[in-house]
C-alpha cells in the first residue's frame, strides 16, 4: 500500500520536469542531428535526404572555416585572459587588504546582470567610429590629428572588438565565483606558509590556486560553452558577421545560413559540428586539467 | 618585501581595479546621460553633458517605441516561467536527492547532461518543432505565444535549478522527514510543508538567479515572438534599427535604461545573496 | 534577510503596479496600427443571410460578395494609410472583406504561417527585403503565375492593365524570375537610385558634377586635398543598386541580364573585369569611416550624416533619404541627385529602378480575388491614393506627374532628363549551402574598401559563387 502510494508519489513529482527537459531540450537536440540530413529551404515542405553531403560542403566552406577560426581565436584568447584577470583579482579582494573591496565586488559583477541586447547596444556606442566614447575620448586629447580608429570596420580589429567585450562581461562573474572558494581556504594556512617566509606569489601558486583548482576548473569546462553562446549573441546584435563575414562566429553563420540563405539543413549540419566541438573541448579540458584534489 | 615595494605593489594592484572598475562605470551611467540628450546633441562629441533634460525621450521610448507592450510582455513572461520552474523543480529536485528508487542514477545523470546543452543550439529546432505543432492543428498558436516562451525559458532552466535543488536537499539531515512520518504526513504534505520551508534560501537564489536569466534572455525571444509581442531585450534591438525612419537616439538610449534599471535596482537589493550564492556553483556536486 | 524579503515583496508589487498601470493603456495611443481589419461598409444591403456565393456573378455589381482577401504586407518607408484608402475602395467595389496585416517585421510574422501552410493570398515585400521571405519563396517554386492579372481591366476602368505600366517593368529579373516568359511578380512603388550630394559644394566656385569616371576620380583627388571624401555608402546592400547601374554602363542590358543569369562567362570576362576594377578605385576616396559604420545597428544613417557635414561628397541611395535625415538636417540644406558617371566620354549614364513588389504565394485561398486586387493596385485611384499617402509612386504612366515637391521631382525626373534605367536583380536559383551570390558581389565590397581583398579577389569570388548557383539552376530547368 505504503510502496505504491511512495511510487505514485514520486512518478507525479518527476513526470512534469522530465515531460518539459525532454520535449524542449532532449528532442530538439537530438533533431539537430536528424535534421542535418536533409536539404530543406525552411519555408515549404518539400525536404530532401542528402545524407552526410551537408557536411562535405561544410569543410570545404570557406566561409564556415573563417567563421571557425574567429570561434577558436575567441574560446581561446578570451577564456586565458577572462580567467586569468578573474583569478588574481579574487587572489588580490580576499587576501590584501584593499580599501573599498565590497564596492569593487559589487561593481564588477554589474555586466553579468545586463542583457546581451544592452552589451551589444553599450559596445556600439563605444566602438562607433565618429561619435563613439573610445575615439571621442582620444579626440578629447588630439582634436585636430586624431584619425578615427575602426574597431569595426577593419577585418584585423573585429574580433579583439567582440573579444574585449566578453572578457568585459564575464570577468567579474568568475571573479565573485573564485573569491567565494578562495575565502574557504582557513586562514592558518597561510600564516603557516608565511612563518616559512613564503611571500604572497608563493602562498598564491603554493595555496590559493591548489585550493581553489576544482573551482577553476569546473567554470572552465563551463566557460566554454557559454563564450560560444555568448560570443553568439554578441555577434548577432553588433556586427551580424560584418564586415564580409570576418567577425561570424560559429552559430551566427549558422543563423546566417538557416535564415538567410534558406539552407536550414545545413544550418543544422553546422549546429552538429559547433556541438560536438563544444562538447569534446570541455571533456578535454577536463582531462588536461585533473588533478588530485587537495584537502584542507 | 621592503615597505617600497610593497607600497608599489599596492599601487599597482589599486592601478587594475580602479581601471576595471571604471570600464563599466563609465559606459552604464553614459548610457544614463545619453538617455536625456536631444536627437541633434549626438552628432558631437559623445563626452558633452546633455544640454537640456529631455525627459520627453523615456515617455516617447515607453509610449511610441512600445517599449511600455515589451516591459509588460517581460513582466509576464518572467513571472510565469518563474511560476512554472518552481512548480516543477523543487518537486523533481525533492525526490531525486531524498528517495530511493530504482533509476534514479540514470535519471540524475540525464537531467545533468542538459547541461551542456545551450538555448542557442536548440532554438531553431524548437522553433521548427512548434512550427510542426502548429501545422498538426491548422493554427499558428505556438509561436508568438508568452505562455509558450515561458514553458521554454522553464524547462531549459530546470537541468541546473534541480541540480542546485538537490545538492541543497541532501544537506538536510533525515530526521525532520522520519519525524513527519510518524506524524502520519503523507509524501506530499511532509514535502510541502516541511522541506520547501526549509529549501527557502535556495529556493530564493534559484529565483534571482533565473528571473536574470529569463529577463535578459534574447535569443528565443527574437525567434519565437513578433511584433507585439516582443520582450525588452528584442525591443531595444529593433529601437536600434529604424530602417527609414527617423533617427531616435534620445528614445534608444531611454529603451535601454527602461531594459537595465530594473535588473540594476534588483541586483543592488540582493547583490551580497546573489554572489555569496554563487558557492553552490562551485561546490563539489 | 528580511530586508531582502520585504525589499523582493515591495518591488514586485511595485513592478505590478507599475504594470497595471501602464500596461494596457497604450491601446489608445499607439501610434503603430497592429491590424488593419476593416470592416466592410455594407450600406446598401444588408449581409444577413447571404449566402456563400461560389462563383463570381457576372450580372451583379458585387462580384465577390462575401468572400475574404487576406493580404500581409511591410510597414515601411510610406507607411500604410495609402494601402488601406485602396483597401477600402476594393471593398467598396466588389464586396469582399480584406483582412491586411502590415508589420515592421513582416518577415517574422508571416514565415510561421506560411510555413503552417496557411499563407496570406497577397504578400507585399520586396526582394532583398529583411529575413528573404520572397527570395526563398521564389527559390522553393511557391510562387503564383500572375501574367494574366496584366491583361485586366482594372475595376472602374477600361484599359488593361499591361498598357498603364511604364515599359520595361514587366520584363525584368524581378518580375520575371525564371526567365520563363512569365510573370509571377508585381511591380510597385518604384524610386530611382542614384548618387545623392550636398548642392551647395556644387554650386558656383565650387566642384564641378562629374560627368564621367575619369571625372568622377579628378574630383576624389581635388577633394582629398580639401580634406573632404569622394564616397561612402549606407551598407555594403546598398551596392545593389549602384552594381547593377554600373554593368549596364559596362556592358550594357545584355551584359547585365546575363551576368544576373549567373552567367560565369559573363564574370569572367573583359567587362566584368572593368566594373570591378571600377568599384576597385573608389576604394582610397572612401570616407575613412564607411565601414565601420556599416557594422553598427543603425550606423548606416552616419555614413548619410556624413554628406549632410560636408565629410563626403556623394553616396547612393534612393528617394527616401531627405525625408530619413531630416531630423539632423540643417536648415537650408539641399540635397542634389544624379546618375552614376558614365564609364566613358559620352558613354550612357545610368540610374537604378529600385521597386519592390507584391505576389500571390501557390497556397493561396482565393487566387482569382487576389489577381483582381493586384490588378486594381494599378488603377487611377489606387496610385492617387498610394502616392497622397505616403509619397509612393506606381510605376504607371504619368504617375510622376503627381509629384510636387522640387527635391523629389528633381529625382523622378532623372530619366526624362537623359540617365538610363537599369531594373532588376539575379534569377532565382535554389540555395546553394554555404554560397550567397548577393554577399559574394556587395558584402565583399566591404573587404575591398577596408582592404582586406583587392578587386581581383571580388571577381574571383563572385565568379566561383556565380558557378556555384549555375549549377543548380540547370538541375532545376
Amino acid at each position: 500500500m505504503r510502496s505504491k502510494r511512495k511510487r505514485r508519489f514520486i512518478i507525479a513529482c518527476l513526470l512534469p520536469a522530465f515531460v518539459l527537459f525532454t520535449v524542449f531540450m532532449v528532442y530538439p537536440t537530438i533533431s539537430i542531428f536528424m535534421m542535418s540530413l536533409y536539404k530543406w529551404g525552411g519555408l515549404s515542405a518539400n525536404k530532401s535526404f542528402v545524407g552526410l553531403n551537408n557536411f562535405k560542403i561544410l569543410f570545404k566552406d570557406a566561409n564556415f572555416i573563417k567563421s571557425f577560426q574567429n570561434s577558436i581565436f575567441l574560446i581561446v584568447v578570451v577564456t586565458l585572459v577572462t580567467m586569468t584577470l578573474a583569478i588574481f583579482f579574487a587572489a588580490v579582494l580576499t587576501r590584501e587588504k584593499v580599501k573599498g573591496q565590497n564596492f569593487f565586488r559589487i561593481i564588477f559583477y554589474i555586466p553579468n546582470i545586463l542583457s546581451v541586447s544592452v552589451i551589444a547596444s553599450i559596445f556600439s556606442a563605444i566602438y562607433e567610429p565618429q561619435r563613439g566614447l573610445l575615439n571621442g575620448l582620444f579626440r578629447l586629447f588630439r582634436p585636430d590629428t586624431w584619425t578615427n580608429i575602426q574597431f569595426t570596420g577593419n577585418q584585423k580589429l573585429v574580433v579583439y572588438s567582440i573579444a574585449f567585450a566578453l572578457i568585459w562581461q564575464a570577468i567579474g562573474y568568475y571573479m565573485v565565483m573564485y573569491m567565494s572558494s578562495m575565502a574557504q581556504i582557513p586562514n592558518h594556512i597561510y600564516e603557516a606558509s608565511g612563518i616559512d617566509g613564503a611571500g604572497r606569489f608563493r602562498q598564491f601558486i603554493d595555496i590559493t590556486l591548489p585550493l581553489s583548482w576544482d573551482t577553476v576548473r569546473t567554470t572552465l569546462t563551463f566557460y566554454v560553452i557559454s563564450n560560444i553562446n555568448i560570443s553568439f549573441q554578441l555577434v548577432n546584435i553588433m556586427t551580424q558577421g560584418g564586415p564580409d563575414g570576418a567577425s561570424h562566429v560559429f552559430l551566427s553563420y549558422m543563423y546566417n545560413q538557416a535564415y538567410n540563405n534558406s539552407s536550414y539543413g545545413y544550418g543544422l549540419a553546422l549546429g552538429v559540428v559547433v556541438f560536438i566541438f563544444s562538447f569534446g573541448l570541455s571533456a578535454l579540458i577536463n582531462l588536461v586539467t585533473k588533478r588530485d584534489t587537495i584537502q584542507y | 618585501m621592503n615597505k617600497e615595494t610593497g607600497r608599489l605593489y599596492k599601487a599597482f594592484i589599486y592601478l587594475c581595479l580602479i581601471i576595471l572598475a571604471i570600464s563599466i562605470i563609465v559606459p552604464v551611467s553614459w548610457v544614463f546621460m545619453a538617455s536625456l540628450k536631444a536627437n541633434s546633441e549626438f552628432q558631437g562629441n559623445p563626452w558633452t553633458l546633455p544640454a537640456s533634460i529631455m525627459w520627453s525621450n523615456y515617455l516617447k521610448a515607453w509610449r511610441d517605441a512600445g517599449m511600455g507592450d515589451y516591459f509588460f510582455n517581460s513582466v509576464i513572461t518572467t513571472s510565469l516561467g518563474l511560476i512554472i520552474l518552481l512548480v516543477v523543480s523543487i518537486p523533481c529536485a525533492y525526490v531525486l536527492s531524498r528517495m530511493e528508487f530504482k533509476g534514479r542514477k540514470f535519471l540524475t545523470r540525464y537531467l545533468k547532461s542538459g547541461l551542456f546543452v545551450n538555448i542557442s543550439y536548440i532554438v531553431i529546432p524548437i522553433f521548427l518543432m512548434l512550427l510542426a505543432w502548429n501545422r498538426k492543428i491548422g493554427k499558428p498558436i505556438f509561436t508568438n505565444n508568452l505562455f509558450v516562451l515561458a514553458t521554454i525559458y522553464a524547462a531549459t532552466a530546470i537541468p541546473f535549478t534541480v541540480y542546485l535543488l538537490s545538492n541543497y536537499f541532501r544537506s538536510i539531515s533525515k530526521t525532520y522527514e522520519e519525524a513527519a512520518y510518524i506524524d502520519g504526513a503523507g509524501y506530499f504534505k511532509t514535502m510541502v510543508d516541511i522541506m520547501v520551508p526549509m529549501a527557502k534560501p535556495s529556493i530564493i537564489t534559484i529565483i534571482l538567479f533565473n528571473f536574470l536569466a529569463f529577463w535578459n534572455e534574447y535569443i528565443m525571444a527574437l525567434t519565437l515572438l513578433t511584433d507585439t509581442k516582443k520582450t525588452l531585450p528584442v525591443g531595444l534591438v529593433s529601437l536600434m534599427q529604424s530602417q527609414r525612419a527617423a533617427a531616435n537616439y534620445g528614445p534608444m538610449y531611454a529603451g535601454l535604461v527602461i531594459v537595465m534599471l530594473p535588473t540594476l535596482i534588483l541586483y543592488m537589493m540582493v547583490q551580497r545573496r546573489l554572489t555569496d550564492a554563487m558557492m553552490v556553483g562551485g561546490d563539489k556536486g | 534577510m528580511k530586508n531582502t524579503k520585504r525589499f523582493l515583496a515591495l518591488f514586485l508589487a511595485l513592478m505590478m503596479i507599475f504594470v497595471v498601470a501602464c500596461g494596457p493603456k497604450q491601446e489608445a495611443d499607439k501610434k503603430e496600427p497592429e491590424k488593419v481589419e476593416e470592416k466592410t461598409d455594407v450600406k446598401e444591403e444588408p449581409k444577413e443571410d447571404k449566402k456563400e456565393d461560389a462563383k463570381e456573378e457576372t450580372s451583379g455589381d458585387k462580384p465577390f460578395e462575401g468572400k475574404t482577401l487576406k493580404i500581409a504586407g511591410l510597414d515601411g518607408g510610406y507607411g500604410t494609410e495609402g494601402w488601406k484608402k485602396v483597401i477600402s475602395a476594393f471593398e467598396e467595389l466588389t464586396g469582399a472583406k480584406i483582412e491586411a496585416t502590415f508589420e515592421k517585421n513582416i518577415a517574422e510574422v508571416i514565415r510561421p504561417q506560411i510555413q503552417a501552410g496557411n499563407s496570406p493570398d497577397i504578400i507585399y515585400m520586396a526582394i532583398g527585403g529583411e529575413g528573404g521571405i520572397t527570395e526563398t519563396m521564389i527559390k522553393e517554386q511557391s510562387v503564383e503565375d500572375i501574367t494574366d492579372v496584366f491583361d485586366k481591366v482594372p475595376l472602374g476602368e477600361d484599359k488593361p492593365v499591361k498598357d498603364k505600366i511604364v515599359p520595361g517593368f514587366l520584363d525584368t529579373n524581378n518580375t520575371n524570375p525564371y526567365s520563363d516568359g512569365k510573370t509571377y511578380l508585381a511591380p510597385l512603388f518604384y524610386t530611382p537610385c542614384g548618387l545623392f550630394y550636398d548642392k551647395a559644394k556644387f554650386a558656383d566656385g565650387g566642384y564641378e558634377l562629374p560627368t564621367t569616371f575619369d571625372e568622377f576620380f579628378e574630383l576624389g583627388e581635388k577633394a582629398k586635398a580639401d580634406g573632404t571624401a569622394l564616397f561612402t555608402y549606407p551598407t555594403a546592400g546598398y551596392f545593389d543598386s549602384f552594381v547593377p547601374a554600373l554593368m549596364n554602363e559596362v556592358g550594357g542590358p545584355d551584359f547585365f541580364n546575363k551576368a544576373m543569369s549567373f552567367d560565369v562567362e559573363s564574370w569572367k570576362g573583359e567587362q566584368a573585369t572593368e566594373m570591378f576594377n571600377l568599384v576597385g578605385k573608389i576604394a582610397p576616396y572612401l570616407q575613412e569611416d564607411t565601414v565601420s559604420n556599416t557594422n553598427i545597428k543603425d550606423g548606416f544613417k552616419n555614413n548619410q550624416q556624413a554628406v549632410i557635414d560636408g565629410k563626403a561628397l556623394f553616396i547612393p541611395n534612393g528617394f527616401w533619404l531627405p525625408e530619413e535625415m531630416k531630423e539632423t538636417t540643417p536648415e537650408g540644406f539641399e540635397w542634389g541627385f544624379m546618375a552614376l558617371p558614365a564609364v566613358k566620354e559620352g558613354g550612357d549614364r545610368y540610374a537604378f529602378t529600385f521597386f519592390e513588389q507584391c505576389f500571390i504565394p501557390k497556397d493561396a485561398k482565393e487566387k482569382d480575388l487576389a489577381k483582381e486586387f493586384v490588378a486594381f493596385l494599378y488603377s487611377d485611384v489606387a496610385v492617387k491614393a498610394f502616392f497622397e499617402n505616403g509619397g509612393a509612386v506606381q510605376p504607371v504612366k504619368g504617375a510622376e506627374e503627381m509629384i510636387t515637391d522640387p527635391g523629389n521631382k528633381e529625382i523622378y525626373s532623372i530619366y526624362a532628363d537623359g540617365a538610363k534605367a537599369a531594373m532588376g536583380g539575379f534569377v532565382a536559383a535554389p540555395p546553394v549551402e554555404g554560397v550567397d551570390m548577393k554577399a559574394a558581389l556587395y558584402e565583399t565590397i566591404n573587404s575591398v574598401m577596408s582592404g582586406a581583398k583587392n578587386c581581383r579577389r571580388m571577381a574571383s569570388r563572385s565568379c566561383r559563387s556565380s558557378g556555384k548557383n549555375i549549377c543548380r539552376i540547370t538541375v532545376i530547368h
